[in-house]
């Protein structure tokens, strides 16, 4: 299992590889320059161009490429060109604040979805699952903007519960992450309920009826297993998808998350802040994805022994070959 | 007092493209300790017989709309939900047709088969998988491999399982559908042998559902003939074999290959099994036929007895026996 793991990780490096190089050639060609950008309209062309050469933005973009590569390999992110700060320091004092709405709106995802889907799969047809399929195809259509503005509206003008922006305690983490939270949980009660429907018809099922077991254990202890491998699939995609997509909701409640970060940085042609951010998003989905793979290991037995297979195989062959 | 017995039953699936009428009024006994083989081809109805002795027809859209299954004197049908479940797996239980997917893919089958020694006997998790050791021992597989899970098995072995889990708990009568049909023939020889043995050494009775006469020949006592949720054959094993009284059963002979004689083709029976939604108003064998009269098409044939505890289900033949009968 550890060796699967490492051999997982030695593939995440050609990964990121091929990210950096698209979002580095992304940003090289996107028209606009950042000198231009910081020194503002009324600079001379003298001190642009002294700049873009401060810079090292007059380098051939292979050169270009190489140096930044060589700079991250060392954990160099480049400096940002607004603030002076290192981007490594900026991407991570933003970073806890993106992945703790991530981790609380996929848990109440989770809790409100699982369920949820339950219910729906078990009592297919029945009002609950008319409610929640109304409910989900609601949940998956609202745009999260207009989702933010309205709880806004409702529980910080009108109601007064929450407030409606900034980044001070707990209080303030409420409405963001059920804005995010609703879409991501309509998603996963879709899928608990149609992957619960195909396993409740399995023969195993009917096995387990026949053994005289009761419904409750029935779904519990063999169908709820069976069925979560779509469903972590859909869970590891939301929260990977939301650590780097939160961007609208971190702009409508102004908070300061990588998201807004990004946004700012793409606007004012900071490269290095926008390479390092997607860089630091695609580490973290990779690194999600290997986690799902775990779990599905964990759950699945069939899938925990093609690794055990992979590596008996290889200690056969190296046995013949001795 | 027989084990069970199921007087009229019909199950009926109501679907939204009409009525299926699966099981039309059968009536069954199963004696203690005795083999029943409930034969027909696909389609007849005998799975929707077996789920109905086991309640589990699935509703919707199944439903059992007449007749009465009285269980060790008891009818079932009027029995509640937690009854049932007391019922189901401790006294009477079910071999599914297909091994490899009537196992739970994610439990070790050491826990599939403690699961119902506690579901239905009071004892502790040490115990329950000892008894589900002695239960693995008994089918054939080695008690060190409990802890694995059903992929790890070939499916004889998987369905060896099943059987371990339905004889856990020694029921008084084990449903067998198809148990072989999934397996290799030398797999299939090898599972119908120890079943028999099993059924002995535990003193169960069985209903074994197939298709297969060279099943029903190597293991029942009796045999019922089932034909459109019909039983239009009934006897014991000599009687049906030696005596076919049915064409329907003699059709089915008919389409066996034989290592006696030498034949240059097999004699199938012509066309195909009524559209249950819309079963013919006479006999439903009538359109298929070789020995019909017009009056098969009209009315429904009764059983009447061939010799005794022999019953066939055919208006041409009992006609034939009462012309035999003044003859003499």
């Amino acid at each position: 299992m550890s060796r699967y793991i490492l051999k997982r990780i030695f593939h995440m490096i050609p990964v990121m590889f091929g990210v950096s190089l698209i979002i580095f050639t992304l940003m090289f060609f996107i028209p606009g320059d950042p000198a231009r950008q910081i020194l503002g309209d009324k600079a001379t062309e003298a001190s642009i161009s002294e700049l873009r050469a401060e810079l090292g933005l007059d380098k051939p973009f292979v050169v270009q490429y190489v140096n930044y590569i060589e700079g991250v390999l060392t954990g160099d992110f480049g400096i940002s060109y607004t603030t002076k700060q290192p981007v490594s320091a900026e991407l991570f004092a933003r970073f806890p604040t993106t992945l703790l709405f991530a981790i609380i709106s996929i848990l109440v995802a989770c809790i409100i979805g699982i369920p949820l889907g339950i219910i729906s799969a078990t009592r297919q047809y029945s009002f609950i699952d008319n409610i929640s399929t109304t409910l989900t195809l609601l949940g998956m259509s609202i745009p999260s903007f207009w989702l933010g503005l309205m709880l806004m509206l409702l529980f910080s003008l009108h109601l007064g519960w929450f407030p409606a922006t900034g980044f001070y305690g707990p209080k303030y983490w409420v409405l963001p992450s059920v804005t995010i939270g609703v879409t991501s949980a309509a998603f996963i009660t879709r899928m608990t309920r149609s992957s619960m429907l195909e396993v409740i018809r399995q023969d195993y099922i009917r096995t387990a009826r026949s053994k005289g077991q009761t419904e409750f254990k029935i779904i519990t202890k063999h169908a709820l297993k069976n069925a979560m491998i779509p469903v972590v699939t859909t869970i590891g995609l939301i929260f990977g998808a939301s650590l780097g997509g939160q961007i609208i909701t971190e702009q409508v409640f102004s908070i300061p998350g990588l998201g807004k970060l990004m946004i700012d940085a793409i606007s004012q042609r900071n490269y290095p802040v926008v390479e390092g951010g997607v860089l630091l998003i695609a580490f973290s989905f990779t690194v999600i994805n290997l986690l799902v793979d775990l779990i599905y290991a964990y759950i699945d037995p069939r899938i925990k022994s093609q690794f055990v297979i992979e590596k008996k195989k290889k200690e056969s062959t190296a046995l013949k070959g001795m | 007092m027989n084990l069970l017995e199921i007087k009229g039953l019909k199950i009926h699936y109501i679907t939204d493209s009409g009525v299926v009428r699966a099981v039309n009024g059968i009536d069954l006994e199963i004696n203690r300790g005795e083999t029943l083989g409930l034969v027909g081809e696909t389609g007849a109805g005998k799975t929707t017989t077996a789920l109905g002795i086991m309640c589990q027809v699935p509703d919707p859209p199944g439903k059992v709309v007449e007749g009465e299954i009285f269980f060790e004197g008891s009818n079932l049908l009027e029995k509640n939900a937690r009854e049932i479940r007391k019922i189901r797996g401790s006294k009477i239980s079910m071999i599914f047709q297909d091994p490899m997917t009537a196992l739970n893919p994610v439990v070790t089958i050491g826990d599939q088969i403690c699961e119902v020694i506690r579901l239905h006997q009071k004892t502790s998790h040490a115990e329950s998988i000892k008894i589900a050791c002695e239960m693995l021992e008994l089918v054939g597989i080695p008690a060190e491999r409990i802890n694995e899970y059903p992929h790890q098995f070939s499916g004889g072995m998987k369905q060896r399982v099943v059987i371990a889990i339905a004889l856990a708990c020694k029921p008084s009568l084990l449903i067998a559908d198809e148990p072989t049909t999934a397996l290799d023939v030398t797999i299939q020889a090898q599972v119908l042998q120890m079943m028999d043995k099993l059924k002995k050494e535990l003193g169960t009775s069985m209903l074994m559902i197939t298709h297969d006469l060279g099943v029903v020949a190597e293991i029942c006592d009796r045999v019922a003939i089932m034909y459109a949720g019909e039983i239009v054959e009934y006897g014991t094993l000599e009687a049906i074999f030696n005596n076919t009284a049915h064409p329907y059963t003699k059709g089915l002979f008919g389409s066996i290959p034989s290592l006696v004689l030498d034949v240059e083709r097999l004699s199938p029976i012509d066309g195909l099994m009524p559209d249950p939604t819309q079963l013919p108003t006479g006999c439903s064998f009538a359109p298929r036929c070789n020995e019909k009269m017009s009056e098969c098409e009209e009315r429904k044939p009764e059983l009447f007895q061939v010799s005794p505890g022999h019953f066939s289900k055919c208006i041409h033949h009992k006609n034939e026996m009462h012309k035999e009968s003044r003859g003499c």
